[in-house]
């Protein structure tokens, strides 16, 4: 028998789709694997002498052509040869070689083998269809912890001896305000008595309530170890139907409490609507701040589920907008009313609600009319104001000083509309940049119509071809984070790991594309989800690339701000090292995508040119 | 008859012409690594060898093994390099054993071997005490070959250039869990072939064109 080579499991073990086989099976692949060093010289030769084989690179940078496929240039970790494996054709397959590197090689039998693991081949599958689908938001989920129950139980356990009587353990549960109760016999759990059971099983049959509580208990109820999760709590809940589970300690069987259905809707939604009820009842700086700063310990500590990721932007741009208006009518009550109407403008992430932990205020005044000098006073007040309790509320000031507390964010809005006119007609570099946080903007306070004639007024100027196009090359750019053979262009961080910016390098430049069609139909509303849906037919981005955009940009999010929760940061540089194989091949995917609707984008909009 | 070539003839001297012949892409290859108890080439044992064939670009891993040998030489400080315990070296296999299965493919393989000088003074006591008589071996090492390549690319041999990892760093070649037989063995193996591509070589060409390196050598081993 042959002997496994550590090199090439570790290898496999390291490279999608294989990093999740067992030992047994990398074992097996390396036993039966071959190992190739292609070179240019070479290439011809062993790729026919190893036809039918799927092949992975473990180093080197090669060109594919393959069947009738558009040319890949590949590196490490990227597979080839599947197409006739999957298909059972022999397509022409020819390899360039522009880097000599080793490629391993695995045959059509062991091939078969493989795909019986599930992700394998769903790996492969999705490799075929070439194309990024909602597999890369659906996959990311499984990557989401789920908190243990260990975390959730905090109440000791309401319990009973079953020696007690029926009508000791009724007063128990009132005295304790539960709904059930756990039945014990020394210390472990042999029954469990529900309110409904007192009803159905007491009070409905007129049982003495002097007996004993084991004669009407459930006995051997159920249990879950508090070392499983909420999910497994639900799915037993659901399986069994029943409402109330008790937990116990896995090692030694002991009580540690009860986990009901109503914890868990609290665990799902009570918290963040609590603190947003803090945040609507708070009366001065001082409780607003405190409920505010609950906000981030709060997504810490419960978003573990993917759907919320994809909320909390949202939460967090309206508990901002929430927190706006407030400072705004502190600044009201110490001050007098506003002099003239005005509309307090949010830019950026907060107005596409797409805030993390790290954004900071975007923000602005329009006013009615130009003000004079003792109501330019006023506003400039309240811009301090407002901004400054931002801050203490845990957003950050804007490095940019896009603040309502500088004079120029304070605009008229005959000034405003000027303003955009000057950024048409000459759209320079510096103007491309305000507009791109500008043209991301909502109101959250003042008056609502001030904001509309603006928008009305402004629309027309920004459907203009000319500078549609500049945008456009604007958007086009800032690049992926690839390399001409697709591999990670990444930072370094302080501790010297090879980091990814997921925000400039990705979800900013989806967002530049997705406003430039919004733009060309028009279309004010701030929120890049939203554009996206609202676009019509006619839109040059075609539907499937919408749907593709949409999940990358989910995809994105979701792993910066796992990023952001998980180590207590507020930055987007992700580093290589917390992504799994297949999100790294998946983010390939997402950033190539990108790419291609960043050409589509200049296609579209500026005729092709840079 | 050039200088030239005259100066190739007199390199090759002791390769058999049955080798020098034959094209690259038809020469079966035999990477070999061994674990020694020290690094003297006069007393040290035989701890493991490891060894993979491979030809023309490929390195057939279905081929790999690795083989503890039950020394009787005292592993001294040496399990520090290669990890191998006292216990493990006890359960190997007899050396005389693991040297038979070697024993096949000198006849038809040529060895690819890093440092070959060590590990062959070892081999070549190893047979002898076995008493088993086996025919000479090609051997190609990828050390005189790496110092060859230094030389004329840089006239120079940088430091610690020629050590396995330092070959497979200067070729560009991933970096490879070092001391244990087998994986040494298949590192060798891709170093020659990376080494082969940076000396243009082409699966066309003939051993003889490799002979004026010096790096392939015919040794005779276990002869009485």
């Amino acid at each position: 028998m042959n002997t496994a080579s550590r090199q090439v499991t570790d290898f496999f073990s390291s490279v999608a789709p294989f990093e999740g086989l067992d030992s047994d099976m990398l074992t097996t692949l390396a036993r039966r694997a071959v190992g190739l060093y292609l070179t240019d010289t070479n290439a011809d030769d062993l790729t026919s002498r190893y036809r039918q084989h799927l092949f992975v690179i473990q180093s080197g940078q090669f060109v594919i052509h393959e069947a009738d496929e558009p040319v890949r240039h590949v590196s490490e970790g990227a597979c080839f040869g599947y197409a006739m494996l999957l298909d059972g054709v022999s397509y022409p397959l020819r390899v360039e070689v522009n880097e000599p590197g080793l490629v391993y090689c695995i045959d059509e039998v062991q091939f078969s083998e493989l795909l019986e693991v599930s992700t394998v081949a769903n790996f492969f599958q999705r490799l075929g269809d070439d194309e990024l689908q909602q597999q890369a938001v659906t996959r990311s989920e499984s990557v989401w912890l789920y908190r243990s129950l260990s975390e959730v139980v905090q109440r000791a356990p309401v319990m009973v001896n079953e020696q007690a009587t029926i009508v000791e353990a009724a007063r128990v549960m009132t005295e304790n305000g539960v709904s059930s109760l756990l039945v014990t016999c020394g210390e472990a759990v042999v029954g469990v008595v529900t309110d409904r059971d007192l009803r159905s099983r007491v009070v409905a049959r007129e049982v003495d309530v002097g007996q004993p509580i084991a004669t009407i208990m459930t006995r051997s109820p159920v249990v879950i170890s508090e070392q499983d999760t909420l999910f497994d709590t639900l799915a037993t809940m659901s399986e069994r139907n029943i409402h109330h589970l008790p937990v116990v300690d896995t090692a030694t069987g002991k009580p540690v409490g009860m986990v009901t259905v109503t914890d868990i809707i609290r665990q799902q939604r009570g918290n963040v609507l609590f603190i947003i009820g803090e945040l609507a009842k708070a009366d001065c700086l001082y409780t607003l701040t405190r409920a505010a700063w609950q906000l981030p310990h709060y997504f810490a500590t419960h978003a573990r589920r993917p759907g919320d990721v994809d909320i909390i932007g949202r939460v967090l741009s309206q508990a901002t907008d929430m927190i706006t208006r407030k400072l705004i009518s502190f600044f009201e009550q110490a001050n007098g009313p506003a002099p003239m109407p005005f509309s307090w403008l949010v830019f950026g992430s907060q107005a596409r609600q797409d805030q993390t932990l790290g954004s900071d205020q975007d923000n602005g005044l329009l006013l009615a009319d130009t003000p004079t000098d003792t109501q330019a006073d006023y506003f400039q007040s309240m811009g301090t104001y407002v901004c400054e309790g931002l801050a203490k509320c845990g957003i950050k000031r804007c490095t940019g000083n896009i603040m309502a507390s500088n004079p120029a964010l304070r605009l008229s809005l005959d000034a405003a509309v000027k303003d955009a006119q000057g950024w048409v007609s000459e759209p320079a570099s510096t103007a491309i940049m305000h507009c791109n946080i500008f043209l991301d903007v909502r109101t959250v306070a003042g008056d609502l119509d001030l904001f509309e004639t603006l928008q009305r007024r402004r629309a027309p100027l920004f459907r203009q071809r000319l500078f549609l196009a500049a945008l456009a090359r604007h958007a086009s750019e800032a690049a992926v984070p690839l390399s001409l053979f697709r591999r990670f262009v990444c930072e370094k961080d302080a501790q010297g790991r090879d980091v990814i910016d997921l925000k400039v390098r990705g979800v900013a430049i989806i967002n530049n594309i997705v406003r430039l069609y919004a733009l060309a139909e028009g279309l004010t509303m701030p929120s890049t989800l939203s554009r996206l849906k609202r676009l019509s037919g006619q839109s040059e981005l075609s539907l499937r690339d919408r749907d593709n955009l949409r999940d990358i940009w989910l995809f994105l999010n979701r792993l910066r701000w796992r990023h952001q929760l998980q180590n207590n940061l507020t930055d987007n540089k992700v580093p290589l090292s917390e992504l799994s194989a297949i999100e790294k091949h998946q983010l390939k995917a997402a950033f190539r995508a990108i790419e291609i609707a960043q050409e589509g984008a200049v296609m579209a909009f500026s005729g092709g040119m840079r | 008859m050039n200088i030239w070539s005259r100066c190739c003839k007199w390199f090759s001297a002791n390769v058999p012409a049955q080798w020098r012949n034959r094209l690259w892409q038809d020469v079966p290859l035999l990477a070999v690594d061994l674990e020694l108890t020290s690094l003297n080439a006069n007393t040290c044992g035989i701890v493991s060898a490891g060894w993979v064939a491979g030809q023309g670009g490929d390195i057939q891993l279905a081929s790999a093994s690795h083989r503890v040998v039950n020394t009787p030489s005292p592993l001294k400080q040496s399990p520090v390099i290669h990890g191998l315990t006292d216990r493990q070296v006890a359960e190997g296999a007899p050396l005389e054993e693991v040297l038979q299965s070697l024993l096949p493919y000198a006849r038809t393989h040529m060895w690819v071997m890093h440092h070959s000088t060590l590990d062959w003074g070892a081999l070549n006591r190893a047979f002898e005490r076995c008493n088993i008589a086996i025919p000479g071996v090609v051997v190609l090492d990828t050390l005189d070959l790496m110092v060859y390549y230094l030389k004329k690319r840089y006239q120079m041999v940088p430091h610690d250039a020629v050590s396995l990892a330092g070959c497979r760093q200067q070729l560009g070649l991933p970096d490879a869990p070092a001391h244990n037989a087998l994986e040494d063995a298949i590192a060798t193996l891709q170093v020659w072939y990376a080494l082969f591509e940076q000396l243009n070589g082409r699966n066309f060409m003939q051993v003889d064109d490799f002979l004026h390196t010096r790096a392939i050598k015919y040794k005779k081993i276990g002869r009485k």
